[in-house]
């Protein structure tokens, strides 16, 4: 487990603008664009808290930073984006293992 | 016909990173007088643009942005005056307007290609919180950003097409035949 603080309040309003105004944009904007919105708040997220979070995480963060745009320009490409996506949720399982107590007990 | 406007046409992409090199005031001007002659449905002129330069409102503004990439150094907002509606009896719902946003935006990013500036149109947007951010007055509806600046070094590349397609796959010639 690890109890770090990583966000700042302004960072976490920062977030939280791109989460409501993307809620709101979706609802005029073709449904493919969904994932593209989270997609950018993951990476925006990952952005902020790279500097103060520990070992266990930063690596994938710091692979979201530079990844996440490639990504989500590729959406034409059905695919390769559920491929690439496919990687990211692979690889946040990982990191949800190094963080829990599951991986700390083997 | 003249290949300078024809290469201009054909080179000019979003961009999508943007460098932190400033945009003058003289070159934003160039842009939006060349915007003042793009065509407009009976000649209205229904559109107001807002320039904004200051960092911060525009630090604000991308946060409400989710369509804008670019950490732009200059934003233009394309805003339909709905005052200039009521004067004509045009309804909000008239596509003409919708066109001259259109035909006003492409001048724009032309423009500022023919000047060495790279751009971004930018519509993902909320409107509301546009609205509070820039103190609109009610009659400006912010229909679309422009961002202006200059090609970072190494920028990502643009969206990837859906299927390649020439302007043949887009044309059809004369009458379709009788059903
Ligand atoms: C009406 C309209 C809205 C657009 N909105 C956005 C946007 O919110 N964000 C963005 O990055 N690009 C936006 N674009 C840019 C298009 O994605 C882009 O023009 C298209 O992918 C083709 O790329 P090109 O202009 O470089 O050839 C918009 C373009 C138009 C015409």
């Amino acid at each position: 487990m690890n109890e770090n603080w990583v966000l700042k309040e302004d960072e976490a309003v920062e977030l939280l603008a791109l989460l409501i105004t993307s809620a709101r944009i979706q609802l005029d904007e073709p449904a493919h664009y969904g994932p593209l919105r989270l997609l950018t708040a993951s990476e925006r997220l990952s952005g902020m808290i790279l500097e103060r979070a520990s070992g266990k995480s930063r690596d994938f963060l710091q692979a979201n930073v530079e990844r996440i745009p490639e990504l989500h320009m590729r959406m034409s490409d059905v695919d390769a984006y559920a491929a690439g996506l496919d990687a990211l949720c692979r690889e946040v399982a990982e990191c949800l293992l190094r963080h829990s107590s599951l991986e700390e007990k083997t | 016909m003249s290949d300078a406007v024809l290469n201009n046409i054909r080179s000019r992409r979003v961009v999508r990173e943007m460098s932190d090199a400033p945009v003058s005031r003289e070159q934003l001007e160039t842009i939006l007088e060349a915007a003042r002659w793009a065509p407009s449905g009976g000649n209205l002129r229904p559109i107001r643009y807002i320039v904004i330069e200051d960092a911060e409102t525009r630090r604000l503004i991308r946060l409400v942005a989710p369509g804008m990439f670019q950490h732009a150094p200059a934003l233009i907002l394309l805003c339909l005056n709905e005052e200039v509606m009521i004067e004509h009896s045009l309804p909000p719902s008239d596509r003409a307007l919708l066109i001259d946003i259109g035909t006003a935006a492409q001048t724009i990013m032309l423009a500022a290609h023919g000047i060495g500036l790279a751009s971004g149109p930018v519509t993902s947007y909320s409107k509301e919180a546009v609205r509070v951010i820039l103190n609109l007055p009610d009659s400006y509806s912010p229909e679309m950003f422009i961002c202006i600046g200059h090609k970072a070094e190494s920028t990502r590349r643009g969206m990837k097409a859906w299927k390649k397609i020439t302007w043949r796959d887009l044309t059809h010639w004369e009458r379709f035949p009788p059903p």
